[in-house]
């Protein structure tokens, strides 16, 4: 996918295969409809996603690991930015480590253990096989390739030699459910070490990146809250982000919609990391996603013309057109919702 | 005390702007009041285009006042009136925001099964096939519509049911009833209601399903009951 400037306000097509091959989880609801309704899978192509890729094709694996925030209002379409990015280095060879909503982790959590690693801690056996079945799916190649490079032990009788190749690590996951939530540390731990020596690339993609610094719904056997740190999944995912790794990127996205306990207005790196995060994510390239542009509104409008997702007749006039605009305002997501039953 | 001075005066509440009295449900307007316009073309023409009756209007409209526009009028090209109409009857306790955000989750669920039809169909078929959600919706109306119907006359000491015409209005209020009701009723429980309606109007559009049934059963009773046709006095 060789984007330049000039595409800017185009729209470009995935094939089908390689949808369901690169984002087993990773995409929006409403845009995996509109994939099914129409057989194809556009994505647009828009400014903040050209930079995002500009600046990756410029970066030096030998330093550290930029970090790009995307931020930016509700529905303005960082979400999809983000899978664009991640489209391009999968089609570029790198690996990709793509987790769909850090705030999954944080809510709406039936089974909590108590790890079995580390006494404090707290496993989510569900999020991480499920998360680790996803992975499966979208980096079969690379986990044939690496090696591990230490001797980890599942429990008393299980344990996995040095030099084995990661997929058993993965295996040994999704097997067995108590030890997910350590197979993903331990594929994390990896693959950490292993891209400072330059046999791949490494592209760590976070939706929702607030929810591990916020606080979780979610409740020890007490009764009393849990802290973000206290569970498995985000004290790794924290390491990850860290950047004291060379040979890759990290490319996060804020979002409000998912987020526990932030008002609806809040929209601004500052305002959804709060401290903590913001201290821990501190260099960073903030990336903001603006509403769409007269061009791109245009070159969405035809769009769904052509493919008949407007159907009554007033949509197809100058009206009609200038009043879609006027009440979505731009916005990506609310054009999408008005278009929906017009 | 401000409703007392207005019954004294002898004049409706509307129709004094000082006292702040929210018009009440069917409250009516003094018949000075005239009704608010809402095409946009109507202001756009230039003056010299008018006629004399319309110039006339302009003048009255400058010294007259205007009723209140109700919530449903909208100057919007996407707007319906059927649409609305129906909106109104799904509406429960006044929750319009629940029953328009249905409606359009109806007609949005309308649009993709007819449009998954239609890319999977071959050529020759792709022009019979109906996308539009708004031509199904009243296509489906029209097909469910009876076009007689029964009323109780008493005489003699009993009740018959007598075959009776029934007026457009009538008629479309009728169809639109057995449509709700029928997806309330008769569904599973753990269905949405757009999934349900969709699926109704699809086969109403078709000339199949529940409601065309009800309908062809009251037609029948009414050619059945068609001896007592002489009760109508009307």
């Amino acid at each position: 996918a060789k984007h330049t400037e000039q595409h800017e306000g185009r729209l470009y097509n995935i094939p089908l295969e390689e949808v369901n091959a690169v984002f087993p989880h990773g995409l929006p609801h409403r845009f995996q409809q509109q994939i099914r309704t129409f057989n194809e899978a556009r994505v647009m192509v828009r400014r903040p996603a050209l930079e995002l890729l500009g600046y990756l094709k410029g970066s030096n694996l030998r330093h550290p690991a930029v970090r790009y925030v995307i931020y930016g209002e509700r529905g303005t379409g960082k979400t999809m930015t983000l899978c664009h990015v991640v489209h391009y280095c999968s089609k570029q060879g790198w690996l990709v480590l793509h987790i769909p909503d850090a705030h999954l982790w944080v809510k709406n959590c039936k089974e909590l253990l108590q790890s079995s690693y580390n006494k404090d801690r707290l496993d989510q056996p569900l999020q991480a096989s499920v998360w680790l079945k996803n992975f499966k799916a979208s980096n079969e190649h690379f986990l044939q390739e690496i090696k591990t490079q230490k001797k980890y032990m599942w429990g008393k009788r299980e344990s996995t030699e040095e030099g084995r190749p990661l997929r058993e690590v993965v295996e040994q996951g999704l097997a067995r459910a108590r030890s997910a939530c350590d197979a993903v540390g331990v594929l994390l731990r990896e693959l950490k070490l292993q891209s400072h020596r330059g046999s791949f690339q490494l592209l760590v993609a976070v939706d929702g990146v607030n929810a591990l610094w916020g606080r979780t719904t979610l409740r020890k056997e007490d009764k009393s809250p849990v802290c973000p740190e206290e569970l498995t999944l985000v004290h790794n995912l924290r390491k990850m982000l860290r950047n004291d790794w060379s040979g890759g990127a990290i490319v996060t996205t804020l979002s409000q919609t998912g987020s526990l306990f932030k008002p609806s207005s809040a929209y601004t790196p500052q305002e959804l990391l709060g401290k903590e995060g913001f201290d821990a994510l501190d260099p960073f390239v903030p990336i903001p996603v603006p509403n769409y542009s007269p061009r791109e509104f245009e070159s969405c409008y035809s769009y769904y013309l052509e493919r008949k997702w407007l159907q009554h007749e007033k949509a197809r006039t100058e009206d009609g057109k200038a009043e879609l605009q006027f009440l979505s305002g731009s916005n990506p997501r609310q054009l999408d919702r008005l278009a929906g039953p017009l | 005390p401000c409703r007392d001075t207005a019954r004294a005066l002898g004049s409706s509440p509307a129709s004094l702007a000082p006292c702040r009295i929210m018009p009440v449900r069917w409250s009516r307007y003094n018949p000075s009041y005239l009704e608010p316009e809402v095409k946009k073309e109507s202001y756009q023409k230039p003056l010299e285009e008018l006629t004399e009756e319309e110039r006339e209007l302009m003048e009255l409209k400058a010294v007259r006042p205007i009723k209140a526009a109700p919530p449903t009028l909208s100057s919007s090209v996407f707007s319906d009136p059927m649409i609305s109409k129906f909106t109104n009857m799904m509406m429960k306790s006044g929750n319009k925001v629940l029953a328009r955000s249905l409606m359009s989750q109806t007609l949005e669920n309308i649009k993709r099964k007819q449009l998954e039809k239609y890319h999977k169909a071959p050529e020759n078929e792709k022009e019979t096939i109906e996308c539009n959600p708004y031509v199904i919706f009243h296509q489906a109306l029209k097909n469910c519509q009876p076009i007689i119907g029964l009323s109780n006359i008493t005489k003699g000491g009993k009740t018959y049911q007598v075959p009776v015409p029934l007026t457009d209005n009538r008629k479309r209020f009728l169809a639109m009833k057995w449509l709700i009701t029928e997806c309330r009723d008769n569904k599973h429980r753990r269905t949405m209601m757009p999934e349900k309606l969709s699926q109704e109007l699809l086969l109403a559009f078709n000339n199949e399903g529940p409601v065309i049934k009800r309908k062809h059963v009251l037609h029948k009773m009414a050619e059945a009951n068609r001896a007592y046709a002489h009760f109508r006095w009307w």
